[in-house]
């Protein structure tokens, strides 16, 4: 009997010891991989009802600020332009964590980071509230714009300035009201996130950073560039109104009759059994390789500055290099979109997408700067320069002439993916010395063809860039 | 004075000042809604632990002075942790302290021999049936995502299932007692396997019906778990039968495979338990105790620090993630390295018992401790599907901490048995046929 007394406090050793390994497993092994978990609310949750530091646009406009109020709480979150920068800022709420700007900067708005912690010597001793005020790129007047551009529509569009990687606009349809969310009354609060949560459209969504979409003729930038590289640019096609693939079963089809011809005549007519060919020519191993240096594929997608990884999968060019090189299952976000279009106006120097310019102290003296980054040099400035000549030409008597602005020579792009049901337009506005890269994507809109889908999402990319580069220019460019 | 009573009351003063410790800790640190008002409380907690003190310098003074002061300690936390998270409960969990130490006392003063206990066994046995299948029959609250079977009485919560459980244990006790010796490895020796007593099956086969019924019709993985942890150690010690022991364990993996492959609410419980970061409504708990876990660390955020508020059940099912969040992997492993020391002392007490009873009594009442803490705990840290059973004397679920309370006299009425627990371990005289009755 006693030996049999034994086994169970050896069992019961046993099964505490698994529990000692697990906690330690738990509480010190990953619990950094936990507390950086994207499902994790429960920092921002903590810091809910604390003071925290607004956030105010580079024309100076505040889109988030805590007041004080009457109640237990005593404070509110409140974001006076409700939905209008509901995606950049995002919310903070006390039972579902937060989203955007006031998730992935919480640090530096609750005051947790040291160097907004501690502002000057006393703060040492003192233990006072300090927060930090956040001054974002993103400009009231362009997010108005683009927000009036895209009403009635469901999709994405990113503004965003080549130089420097800072996002002016960033607008995202359906939207929701952040104030809903972060109010006080728990229960309305928790309804609310309920509702647009569970919405179809997926309005709490911030589609521009974190949704992709097939790229389509979008892509053959990529294929362009890399046959300008292998020096195929001279290359002619010869006309052809088909391409079967060697691997691949759907035929690839021009609508418009025959075509071919060297790159610029391709991008000119949207010639896809052209580009087919080309990219057979160039191979998926050089197609691949450019497209790696772009950030579309083989890496996790871009994203702004800070930003969570999140669940997209990495990109990989699987098809065909038939298929590959006009953009067959190859995904991207607008964000990607406008990030590629960028990195071709800035010579083929890549720079990080970001949405924070500095952090300041309570007397507004600049605590920490995020100055430009730049993450390489893609493609060769040559290379670059002939393709925004292959784009400016594509809207002066291309595939884009929607785009064109008068008394401005732009660049630009319009595709709609085979058998998909969205469309995409990217503009470099003026192609010579560009300002801006605007790129506009539309979701299952209730357009009858392909044709009047590319019109409309023309006319909203233009829309945005003309008024955009009519705001007083003393604030675009960053100068 | 008796040296076991001085080692309990050293022992107190430190559960004390730990105590009083964490709740200043909590009260001073901002949001935390701690205020003057709670310092009754506060002292009418170790007034009762002076109580049971005196009371044991009364009426066991032989007992084993380690017991009391760790289940002290684990109260107190519990208590401190509780004016933390939700000060406005204090005088609930007084007055359910202060009935758990009524019991206490009542059972002490009035249980001075076991005997007793070991004569009222079928009453005994029928009555914790009864409280055990009642809440099966009566169910209510029964689709909360981590709740166990709760009955809302007013304003009192009463959760009998534990009580039912300790007297099955008692009842058990006695009738292992009664009837083990035809059935023992010893008795028989392991060659002849499926010879002897036919009613060797009995408990076999009612230990295997009541665990596939909790699993079946309450859904709660902990208590099945903490029904058959208590079983299998007691019968595996009083009888002690390899083939029979591989027979029970396959009918219990049968009864759980084949209520998970029929009953989707188990299915469900279980998806979110082995992928709590895609399901919300099963999941959430598992996930918010997790992320408050890694947010507490190696070192904890500090009493009064964590996000309790925002963990589900953080005072019942939950209690040990607050106390592991705010003070640690450290504090965290303390508390259950108490609770392993509180089996350690019982498993001791166990071979140390002169009486067959009294020894198998012992592991029954250490079992259902040890088995209910480490449930509770393995919920919290995602090593059993989240049916919490309640923290042992930490958790503020009120009649659990008296059924604990119950629990811990019995085990201290056992020690009283065992006039020196020396370091070298006694061994028992070997059963024979006839040490029938123990008596």
């Amino acid at each position: 009997m006693t030996r049999r007394l034994t086994h169970v406090g050896v069992v019961f050793l046993v099964i505490y010891g698994l529990l000692f390994f697990r906690l330690e497993m738990i509480q010190v092994l990953n619990a950094n991989s936990l507390r950086d978990h994207s499902q994790n609310s429960r920092e921002i949750t903590l810091v809910f009802d604390k003071p925290r530091g607004s956030i105010r646009t580079a024309d100076g406009e505040i889109v988030a600020q805590t007041v004080a109020v009457s109640g237990k709480q005593g404070r509110l979150r409140q974001y006076p332009y409700g939905p209008l920068y509901s995606h950049v800022a995002g919310f903070i709420s006390a039972e579902n964590g937060g989203s955007g700007l006031e998730r992935t900067h919480n640090k530096f708005l609750a005051g947790e980071d040291l160097g907004v912690r501690i502002q000057d010597n006393r703060d040492l001793f003192i233990d006072r509230a300090r927060t930090g005020q956040i001054e974002i790129s993103v400009r009231h007047d362009v997010q108005l714009i683009t927000r009036a551009a895209m009403t009635g529509h469901v999709g994405a569009a990113v503004v965003l300035e080549p130089v420097s990687g800072s996002v002016l606009g960033l607008w995202n349809a359906p939207h929701f009201d952040p104030n809903h969310l972060s109010s006080h009354d728990l229960t309305a609060a928790m309804t609310d996130y309920g509702v647009l949560f569970s919405d179809p459209e997926q309005p709490l969504l911030n589609r521009a950073e974190f949704q992709n979409h097939e790229m389509g003729s979008l892509f053959t930038i990529v294929t362009a560039a890399a046959a300008i590289e292998q020096e195929l640019s001279g290359f002619v096609v010869p006309p052809l109104e088909a391409v079967t693939p060697v691997d691949d079963s759907r035929v690839i089809t021009h609508t418009d009759g025959v075509c071919g011809g060297n790159i610029a005549s391709l991008m000119l007519t949207g010639c896809f059994p052209g580009w087919a060919t080309m990219g057979e020519k160039i191979g998926r191993p050089g197609l691949n390789d450019v497209s790696q240096r772009l950030g579309l594929s083989e890496s996790s997608p871009i994203r702004l500055e800070g930003s969570p990884q999140g669940a997209l999968q990495v990109t990989r060019l699987d098809l065909s290099a038939s298929h590959a090189a006009i953009g067959t299952g190859l995904h991207a976000t607008p964000l990607q979109v406008a990030h590629v279009f960028a990195t071709v106006a800035n010579g083929g120097s890549r720079m990080q997408p970001r949405v924070v310019e500095r952090v300041l102290a309570h007397d507004g003296k600049v605590l920490q700067e995020f100055g430009p980054s730049v993450l390489g040099q893609s493609i060769s400035k040559e290379t670059a320069a002939e393709l925004r000549e292959l784009l400016a030409q594509n809207v002066i008597h291309g595939t884009a002439q929607d785009l064109s602005i008068s008394g401005m020579e732009v660049g630009g792009m319009v595709a709609s993916p085979f058998l998909a049901k969205h469309v995409w337009a990217v503009v470099i506005a003026p192609v010579t010395l560009p300002e801006v890269v605007v790129a506009v994507l539309l979701e299952h809109d209730s357009f009858d063809d392909h044709q009047t889908a590319e019109a409309h999402v023309a006319a909203i990319t233009r829309r945005i860039t003309e008024a955009v580069l009519r705001l007083p220019s003393s604030n675009v460019g960053g100068s | 004075m008796n040296n076991q009573r001085v080692v309990e009351l050293t022992l107190l003063l430190l559960a004390a000042f730990i105590t009083i410790a964490t709740v200043a800790v909590a009260a001073v640190g901002e949001d935390v809604a701690i205020g003057w008002d709670a310092l009754p409380y506060l002292v009418g907690l170790l007034a009762l632990w002076a109580i049971s003190h005196l009371a044991l310098r009364r009426w066991a003074p032989t007992s084993n002075g380690l017991l009391f002061p760790i289940t002290a300690l684990l109260q107190g936390l519990g208590f401190a942790f509780m004016l933390r998270i939700d000060p406005d409960s204090a005088s609930r969990h007084f007055a359910w302290s202060l009935a758990a130490t009524c019991g206490f006392l009542v059972v002490l003063a009035g249980l001075r021999n076991l005997v007793l206990l070991q004569r009222a066994w079928a009453y005994i046995g029928i009555f914790g049936f009864l409280v055990l299948v009642t809440p099966a029959i009566v169910t209510t609250n029964s689709r909360q995502p981590t709740g166990s079977q709760v009955f809302d009485l007013g304003p009192v919560r009463v959760a009998p299932q534990q009580l039912g459980i300790l007297c099955l244990v008692v009842f058990f006790a006695a009738w292992l007692t009664n009837h083990r010796f035809r059935n023992t490895a010893e008795h028989l020796g392991e060659l002849e396997r499926l010879d002897g007593d036919p009613s060797r099956f009995l408990p076999l086969v009612s230990g295997w019906l009541t665990t596939s019924v909790i699993i079946i019709f309450q859904f709660d993985m902990s208590l099945a778990f903490v029904t058959f942890a208590i079983f299998v150690s007691m019968w595996w010690v009083a009888v002690g039968r390899m083939v029979d022991l591989t027979i029970y364990l396959a009918a219990i993996g049968g009864s759980i495979a084949i209520a998970l492959v029929s009953i989707t609410e188990l299915q469900d419980r279980f998806a979110a338990w082995i992928d709590p970061w895609s399901n919300s409504e099963f999941g959430a708990p598992i996930t918010r105790s997790m992320f408050a876990l890694a947010g507490g660390g190696l070192t904890g955020t500090g009493p009064g620090g964590g996000s309790a508020d925002w963990v589900p059940g953080a005072t019942d099912q939950f209690a040990f993630v607050p106390i592991a969040e705010e003070l640690g992997f450290i504090g965290g492993a303390a508390v259950f390295s108490s609770y392993l020391l509180l089996v350690g002392v019982g498993l001791r007490l166990a071979i140390a018992a002169r009486r067959e009873f009294d020894s198998i009594l012992a592991i029954g009442t250490t079992i259902f401790l040890g088995s209910q803490a480490w449930a509770a705990i393995a919920v919290a840290v995602r090593l059993l599907p989240p049916t919490g059973s309640s923290l042992p004397f930490v958790a503020f679920n009120g009649s659990v901490l008296v059924t604990c309370n119950l629990a811990l006299v019995l085990l201290l009425r056992i020690s009283e048995t065992v006039p020196f627990v020396s370091d070298r371990t006694q061994v028992l005289p070997q059963v024979t046929p006839q040490a029938r009755g123990g008596k």
